[in-house]
């Protein structure tokens, strides 16, 4: 008898253990709460912060549960969750990057709320900025940033190498790289540093002269491609000449910014929000980027623009009520994050702003949006395509055996392509 | 009382099946857990496509799995990483074990427990621990340069060689702690006079070792062996946060390329799947030989 009971005690026990594991989340979410997924705590974050507290005025008792996560996290759980279809485990809405948006909704059409009839106006937002978020004709996220490229430099560092900001306005990337090594003789400063091995910031050279990593088929074009040789000829000539650095992640980037470690740096406007974070106030400056000596090669481009997607397991009519109220409706929001964090919009309404023309003290008095703004209108065309990521990866490794291991770019270029066209199953 | 015979079981029968329930929680739980997730692994590993969108292929991923160069250099990476710690870190293990079983030796408890503490650590947490040691700036080139063995920092994630020799140092520094307790359970069964005997003999210290500690030791050798090829195999964390599996791929695991097919880019799950299979092939290929080697019994 009594080891029956025993028996029985140790499977119910088991059983508890199994249903355990496959229970819902069946708290009763409070209606008046969403949850948001996404990154960068000086900048997207501190926009959906200042959202919530704009739409707590009209909506009193709104609570934003806003969770910190890097995009590479989202991208995994995106891929688990649609893999798994535990929809479930989704926030309400989460900041997507634009290259991502279209190869999300292809691979995993469940992830995300169609919202083209939401009553959300797109028309309002710039187009080739919606352009990444609509496939097959429907939307799927309400734009948010646009990244244009920046080039920022602390002036004052300039000065010791005689040198003023108006130096590296419109200048080649050979230009460049001499001035920056006038910079580093003088100071003994590297010019810039960036994250990750460079794949990124090769991206942004190759899109500024309007062409892609990809052909006009979609496939994969890195040997025959001058714009894409010329950037990785300049950039291994800057990291050979110690004009730019490269840390390694994002956090070890960061530092090399708030430590001093270098004169400034390149990268999208939504680095303002980190440079006004590190300072010294007064003494930064910015000005467009640098060009790839090549026929058509331009002064801008952009890199990592995102947007904002309502998720499958939205509470649908809150989340589209606060988009449309706040990111897609209210002026005062983007007036306040973009002296904050170099928020540009790309919602018509917004650039219509005064605060756009004002002088920043931070930045010398530089009317810097404005300017910003100007850039903004110059980038040219690019394609993106769904095979983006796997050519970053691949151009990350190819960096990696050029810098590192001595292959010859020509090899490393031809191995890197030859790998994508694998992954793609061509 | 006849009609009651049918249900008695007698103690043996009875016993038995009181085990088989035990075993049946367990089993339960390693089939639902285990099993089945490797089942619908398999079933994957014979689909393409991308993301949700999958249909059969049949052994189109394991055919494919023979054209990818990327694959093949982490195969040679992740066996390179096999053939040079799994010997390094036994012999290690077991010298370790020896000298804390050796009678005269003081404050055995303190090193005991200072040589198994590196287990406890996390493998994430001791992986980005070891990538500041070994950074440019880090401890390690400031000790070297301090001490005038180098002149200039060395770039130790920056060449083939120095970034997998720091996940193996890395791999020893974690693991032969772990290994060297079993080695020390096993030698306090070894009765003392059996030591006393060979010296009598006229054994050194080095004959005693093989003759009597390694025989003695071997089921429990073979266990390590067998766990450390498994999890070696398997290396992950280390390839993915000391390294990043740079320069390059040259410091790449196979599950760290199987994570990036299935997680970066556009998502490979099934062919993530079939390299996972070819990991299994390798384990349970690598284990038989073991037993068949070194069980002797």
């Amino acid at each position: 008898m009594k080891k029956l009971l025993v028996l029985l005690l140790t499977l119910v026990m088991a059983g508890m253990l199994l249903t355990a594991c496959g229970r819902d989340d069946a708290e009763d979410v409070a209606v008046n709460e969403l949850t948001v997924w996404s990154w960068d705590p000086a900048f997207n974050m501190f926009a959906m912060e200042v959202a919530a507290e704009i739409f707590e005025r009209s909506n009193p008792g709104f609570v934003l549960n806003n969770v910190e996560m890097p995009w590479e996290t989202i991208d995994m759980q995106l891929t688990t969750i649609g893999i798994s279809g535990e929809h479930h485990l989704l926030p309400d809405i989460m900041l997507i990057q634009d290259q991502a948006i279209e190869i999300s909704v292809l691979t995993f059409p469940q992830l995300f709320a169609d919202i083209t009839n939401s009553g959300i106006n797109f028309n309002e937002f710039a187009s080739g900025k919606t352009d990444f978020s609509v496939v097959n004709g429907r939307n799927f996220a309400v734009p948010f940033d646009n990244g244009v490229t920046i080039t920022a430099f602390r002036t004052d560092i300039l000065a010791q190498a005689g040198l003023t900001i108006g130096d590296f306005t419109n200048v080649t990337w050979n230009q460049f790289i001499d001035l920056g090594r006038q910079v580093l003789d003088t100071t003994g400063m590297p010019l810039l540093s960036t994250y990750g091995v460079g794949a990124s910031f090769m991206d942004v050279m190759v899109k500024s002269a309007g062409t892609s990593l990809f052909d006009a088929n979609g496939q994969p074009n890195f040997v025959n491609n001058p714009a894409f040789r010329e950037a990785v000829d300049r950039f291994i000539e800057m990291v050979d000449a110690g004009v730019m650095l490269l840390p390694g992640d994002w956090s070890d980037y960061i530092g090399t910014l708030a430590a001093h470690d270098v004169a400034g740096t390149l990268a999208g406007c939504w680095i303002l929000g980190t440079i006004q974070e590190v300072g010294p106030a007064g003494v930064w400056a910015v000005t467009n980027i640098p060009r790839l000596n090549i026929p058509g090669g331009t002064n801008y481009s952009s890199w990592g623009g995102s947007s904002w997607v309502i998720t499958s397991n939205a509470n649908f009519d809150l989340a589209v009520a606060f988009m449309n109220y706040t990111f897609a409706g209210s002026t005062e929001l983007y007036d306040r994050i973009l002296p904050a964090a170099g928020a540009l919009s790309t919602w018509g309404p917004a650039a219509a702003s005064t605060v756009y023309l004002e002088p920043q003290p931070f930045f010398g008095g530089q009317t810097v949006f404005a300017d910003i703004i100007r850039f903004s209108q110059n980038i040219p065309d690019f394609m993106g395509g769904i095979h983006h990521y796997t050519a970053m990866d691949q151009i990350d490794i190819a960096l990696g055996n050029i810098i590192n291991l001595g292959m010859s770019i020509e090899d490393a270029l031809r191995e890197a392509e030859a790998a994508v066209r694998f992954e793609m199953g061509l | 009382m006849e009609q009651k015979k049918g249900f008695k079981l007698g103690l043996n029968q009875k016993q038995g099946l009181i085990g088989w329930a035990f075993l049946s929680v367990a089993a339960a739980l390693i089939i639902v857990m285990n099993f089945y997730p490797m089942f619908r692994g398999f079933l994957f590993s014979l689909q393409t496509g991308v993301g949700a969108n999958m249909e059969y292929a049949g052994l189109f991923n394991y055919r494919r799995l023979l054209e990818d160069p990327q694959f093949r250099q982490t195969v040679s990476n992740t066996f390179f990483y096999l053939a040079v710690q799994v010997p390094v870190m036994i012999v290690l293990g077991l010298i370790l074990a020896s000298m804390l079983n050796s009678k005269n030796l003081k404050f055995k408890g303190f090193f005991r427990t200072t040589i198994f503490l590196p287990c406890t650590v996390g493998l994430v947490a001791y992986s980005l621990v070891f990538r500041q040691m070994f950074a440019v700036s880090g401890i390690v080139n400031t000790i070297a340069m301090n001490i005038g063995i180098m002149d200039t920092p060395f770039n130790w994630f920056g060449t083939a060689w120095s970034a997998r020799l720091i996940i193996i140092l890395g791999l020893l520094w974690r693991w032969t702690g772990f290994n060297m307790i079993f080695y020390l359970a096993g030698l306090q069964n070894i009765d003392q006079s059996i030591y006393e005997a060979a010296r009598i003999d006229g054994a050194n210290v080095l004959q005693q070792f093989r003759r009597i500690t390694i025989p003695v030791l071997r089921p429990i050798i073979l266990l390590t062996a067998i766990m450390s090829t498994n999890g070696t195999l398997q290396l992950f964390d280390e390839s993915v946060n000391l390294t990043g599996g740079g320069p390059g791929i040259t410091s790449r695991s196979m599950s760290h390329h199987i994570f990036n097919a299935a997680f970066q880019g556009i998502p490979q799950i099934g062919y993530a799947s079939a390299m996972s299979f070819v990991i299994l092939l390798f384990v349970g290929t690598l284990a038989f030989i073991q037993i068949k080697i070194g069980d002797k019994r």
